[in-house]
């Protein structure tokens, strides 16, 4: 589909480009974080799943910057291919959220002997995940396109204004009642430099995954949309 | 000064017009799109072979005090109206059509309550909008609600005003009484007692006859009759032979666009 | 336009007056669910640290949302809302009237509930006069997150489930420093109360700025 935003080069070049370096990412890096990177000393085998779970926090958290500037764009200029960004990146956004939680929590419960814990960056990312499945319901619950992308549009921003005052909000709160504070998800400062370069080359892996995603989300989107403009001219 | 539905301070959305004049911001009712290109003003671009452009036949002198230019308003989906013209100069302007062919809308696009796809609008800020419902706040009263509305124009009328506009509407036993405890032929009356107590350059009038009594429509044909000439008003009816006998210029609306009918005398 | 502003909340206390059955509604059933929670947990539980602040939050949010609701619904009612809108100056000045008026009625529901908490919990306030300002500025920052989320849904089926799950998320920071700032004043820990509240007060104007800056475009 040709249109001025979505030029063929991005379809027939890059697309594919980006299909192929990602799976090629997804390969390399799955081997190096099952056969290459060390167990850890005390955690053993199970810390592996750091390579997954936070590969995905980190591509939740670009997938909803990138649907707040997809938002203000939508509000600003009212271009269409906003609009479509905005409900791919959070569609992509919510299932990585989900990744990111169940991983931690499949991390967690070996390792800590819990679930679940009030870690202020656990709590982020649950409220950021009903925060953005709420995003989605409401543009479910949408008709009209023009205003669906406006209310979703405020939505959005104000979504990703609140990650950070509720993290800030949460970790004071640990801080009072003196909770302990968990291990960081990156492990401890010193790291192995093999498991930092396979965690690495896993961020870059979800990133390339999470483009090629975006690309062909918005794709499909901006089809839908070019439908509707016709069915009704 | 064109607006579209405005979205940032004047200042920064005046700056982006003149961005997109000078052809760095994409966007704009300057572009020719072709085909299903990319309509920067919204989600739909209204694919145009031919446009039927219907322009005002106003007197050569008379200024158009409101105005839609190549106006598209996008419902649901659904494009109710396409690229219209329509511009009121002072006096009555009827504008006909049956139900559904998108009066309302253009009388809510001019009033600035819909946001246009396409197009511009080009409105003073004192407008009257009365439409199909009659826009009253329940919990006040008739006298509250004209109040409000007066004192929000900054309108510093004295209270007596809007008493005596109450009285030539009929309302004078029912002034201060909630406006849910009065009847809808009660709430109509006091609806239409606006245009005594907020006189606006532009007046939108969206079938105001509808479930009028006698006595009642007789007094809105004497408001209309009596208006200042400078006064631009535009009443949306599906017919209605004496608004049509007062009406300076009329036009027909249908399937999205809107086309000038013969002018009366 | 700070005159607008206030004709518009000064019209919805009026009509908040005569048609006093909505925050009666409010109030009653924040008064409900305050001393019903407070059953339910048992009295001992609930007397324990941060527990009734909690309760009291958390039921304070929902009021805040019935009586957002109600005021909307009651602009939809003959097309009222349309009246102001088509006024000049009426969009920017919708929001920032609402807020004002449904944190005025809010006000009065905390006032009550929160008293009837104090009296059948038999809590001793150490702080009042911080427990007041927090409580303040706690009510002030519920609405702009509501209020906004409302106007969102407004032409919606569903909107009555969907403002909660809007809000929720968005107002637990607010929840959590609430209730932080109350229990403090309550327990006599001055430093922590005051910066709580502040935090709350940061909340507040984050929330009311952005939405008076996005809001008004937004409104049908």
């Amino acid at each position: 589909m040709t249109t001025t935003i979505f030029p063929r080069i991005l379809t027939v070049r890059i697309q594919p480009a980006l299909a192929v370096a990602s799976i090629v990412g997804a390969l390399v890096a799955t081997a190096m974080a099952l056969l290459w990177a060390p167990p850890d000393a005390n955690q053993g085998e199970v810390q592996r799943i750091m390579y997954v779970h936070v590969p995905s926090a980190w591509l939740a958290y670009l997938a909803f910057v990138v649907v707040f500037l997809a938002s203000v764009g939508w509000l600003w200029s009212r271009r269409p291919v906003f609009d479509a960004v905005a409900v791919a990146s959070a569609e992509i956004g919510v299932l990585f959220t989900g990744l990111a939680l169940v991983s931690g929590s499949i991390w967690a419960k070996p390792t800590w002997g819990v679930w679940w814990t009030w870690e202020p960056r656990l709590i982020t990312t649950a409220v950021m995940f009903v925060m953005y499945v709420g995003y989605l319901l409401l543009r479910s619950l949408s008709t009209d396109m023009d205003r669906r992308a406006t209310r979703a549009a405020v939505v959005g921003i104000v979504a990703v204004l609140n990650v950070p005052i509720v993290h800030l909000s949460v970790t004071w709160m640990n801080a009072l009642h003196q909770l302990p504070t968990v291990l960081r998800a990156g492990g401890a400062p010193a790291i192995d430099e093999r498991m930092l370069a396979t965690l690495i080359v896993g961020v870059v892996a979800f990133t390339l995954l999470y483009a090629w995603m975006l690309l062909a989300r918005v794709s499909i989107e901006r089809q839908r949309q070019e439908r509707v403009m016709r069915e009704q001219a | 000064m064109a607006l579209r539905a405005p979205l940032l301070p004047e200042h920064l959305a005046a700056a982006r017009d003149g961005l997109r004049r000078g052809g760095l911001l994409a966007g704009g009712h300057h572009h020719d799109e072709r085909g299903a290109g990319e309509e920067a003003g919204s989600h739909h671009a209204v694919v145009e072979s031919t446009v039927a452009s219907a322009r005002s036949f106003a007197a050569p002198d008379a200024q158009p005090l409101a105005a839609l230019r190549e106006a598209t308003v996008i419902l649901d989906d659904r494009a109710v109206l396409r690229r219209i013209d329509l511009e009121l100069a002072a006096g009555i302007t009827v504008l006909r059509g049956p139900n559904g062919s998108g009066k309302t809308t253009a009388l809510r696009a001019l009033a600035g309550l819909v946001p246009l796809a396409r197009g511009s609008r080009d409105v003073p800020p004192d407008v009257l909008y009365l439409g199909h419902r009659p826009q009253l706040l329940h919990g006040l009263t008739a006298r509250e609600n004209l109040r409000f509305f007066r004192d929000f124009r900054g309108g510093g009328g004295r209270e007596a005003r809007i008493a005596a506009a109450l009285d030539s509407w009929g309302l004078h036993a029912d002034a201060d009484r909630p406006v849910e405890r009065m009847s809808a032929g009660q709430r109509r009356r006091a609806a239409l007692a606006r245009l005594d107590t907020e006189p606006c350059t532009v007046v939108l009038l969206d079938e105001p006859f509808a479930e009028l009594d006698v006595a009642a429509a007789e007094l809105l044909l004497r408001a209309l009759r009596e208006a200042p000439p400078t006064a631009a008003i535009l009443v949306a009816t599906h017919g209605h032979a004496e608004i049509d006998a007062l009406a300076a210029r009329l036009f027909e609306v249908g399937d999205g666009k809107v086309t000038p009918a013969r002018q009366r005398p | 336009m700070l005159r607008r502003v206030l004709l518009v909340a000064g019209r919805e206390a009026r009509a908040d007056r005569r048609q006093a059955d909505g925050l009666v509604a409010a109030i009653t059933f924040m008064a409900v669910l305050v001393l019903l929670l407070s059953l339910v947990v048992g009295p001992h539980v609930a007397r324990e640290r941060g527990v009734a602040p909690a309760l009291f939050w958390v039921a304070l949010l929902f009021a805040a949302v019935i009586t957002a609701q109600r005021s909307f619904e009651r602009e939809l009612a003959d097309d009222a809302l349309d009246g102001v809108l088509a006024l000049p100056g009426g969009r920017d000045a919708l929001y920032a009237g609402k807020l004002l008026a449904i944190a005025g009625s809010l006000a009065a529901v905390a006032l009550i509930g929160g008293l009837l908490q104090l009296v059948f919990l038999d809590l001793d306030v150490a702080l009042p006069g911080h427990l007041a300002i927090a409580a303040a500025l706690g009510v002030a920052a519920l609405p702009p997150i509501v209020v906004l989320d409302v106007v969102l849904t407004l032409r919606l089926r569903a909107r009555a489930a969907l403002v909660p799950i809007l809000a929720l998320p968005v107002l637990l920071p607010q929840l959590v420093a609430g209730t932080n700032a109350v229990t403090a004043a309550i327990a006599g820990d001055e430093p922590t109360a005051v910066a709580w509240s502040l935090l709350i007060l940061a909340f507040g104007v984050i929330y009311t700025v952005l939405g008076l800056t996005i809001v008004p475009t937004a409104i049908e």
